[in-house]
């Protein structure tokens, strides 16, 4: 395609001449630090979840690990705990401390699963937030 | 892109990407600067990942038409309002820029059209480099500059006539 020459003379005799280009710079700069600072504090905190979540792992494992130890060192026929009172509610709670212990640390790995699953989703979506904004 | 060779870069394109937004934004500078500082924040977000040092301006300008076709976006509801303000505004303001002839007659063309003739014309791309900078086929961007070029031709006659 051709160029509409006075078109193009209007377009050249036309065109700005900016005298603020330092001010620009300077503006842009402290724009660019701003978000280097916000990107930084992002990855802080992406940093801060991750670590949060090995400590979780690691207690996890730990506690868990030692739990079953003492369950199955334990003979199969003593109750895992006793109490000094008699009541009937204390003594069914001896008799099941088995099943009971065994219930207690399914629910805490769920709940471990879960919050690990739930950072794990929080760290994606602010990977895609920081990704977005690239 | 380290921090610094996206400073250096952007100071010597700077001009370019402001005339550009400033002819888009039909001579209204403030708004302008202010498109092109977000537009350049956008780029040097993405810059860590862009290699091609060599067509950095077409780059450039491919975000900052992004930005502008956004901000277009959400001024839709307020255009009028906007409209009658400039209106209001022409016959009282003397900015440096926009009460230029070209200006002027910019401001009656669709965004498309004001961007393709920009760039052609100003920024001196030619019909492929604007496609790809535009995100349009090289046809629509023939129609999009000879429509432009009517209506420019038909504003500015208006104008000075």
């Amino acid at each position: 395609m051709d160029k509409d020459k006075a078109l193009e003379e209007l377009f050249l005799t036309q065109k700005p001449h900016f005298s603020d280009k330092a001010d620009f710079m300077a503006a842009l700069t402290k724009r660019l630090d701003a978000v280097e600072y916000i990107k930084q504090q992002q990855e802080a905190t992406i940093r801060r979840y991750k670590m949060m979540m090995v400590a979780a792992f690691v207690v996890g494992v730990i506690s868990g690990s030692a739990s079953i130890a003492y369950m199955l060192s334990t003979p199969t026929d003593m109750p895992l705990f006793t109490f000094h009172v008699q009541t009937e509610f204390f003594l069914w709670l001896s008799a099941n401390s088995r099943v009971l212990t065994a219930t207690a640390l399914s629910l805490l790995m769920t709940l471990g699963i879960f919050s690990i699953i739930s950072n794990v989703q929080d760290i994606l979506r602010m990977r895609v937030c920081l990704r977005a904004k690239k | 892109m380290t921090r610094e060779v996206f400073i250096a870069q952007v100071e010597r394109e700077q001009e370019a990407l402001r005339s550009f937004l400033l002819a888009l934004c039909c001579g209204n500078k403030s708004d302008a600067d202010d498109l092109a500082q977000d537009a350049l924040v956008k780029a040097y977000l993405s810059s860590a990942g862009y290699q091609d040092k060599r067509k950095f301006r077409s780059w450039l300008f491919k975000i900052a038409y992004n930005t502008f076709l956004n901000h277009k976006a959400s001024l839709r509801s307020t255009e009028s309002i906007e409209e009658a303000r400039t209106l209001t505004s022409s016959t009282s303001a003397d900015s440096e820029f926009e009460h230029q002839d070209l200006y002027l007659a910019l401001r009656t063309l669709p965004p498309k059209e004001r961007s393709a003739i920009t760039l052609f014309y100003l920024n001196g791309y030619n019909i492929k480099e604007i496609a790809k900078i535009t995100e349009t086929s090289e046809d629509a961007i023939k129609k999009q500059l000879s429509r432009g070029r009517d209506k420019l031709r038909e504003q500015l006659r208006m104008n000075n006539g």
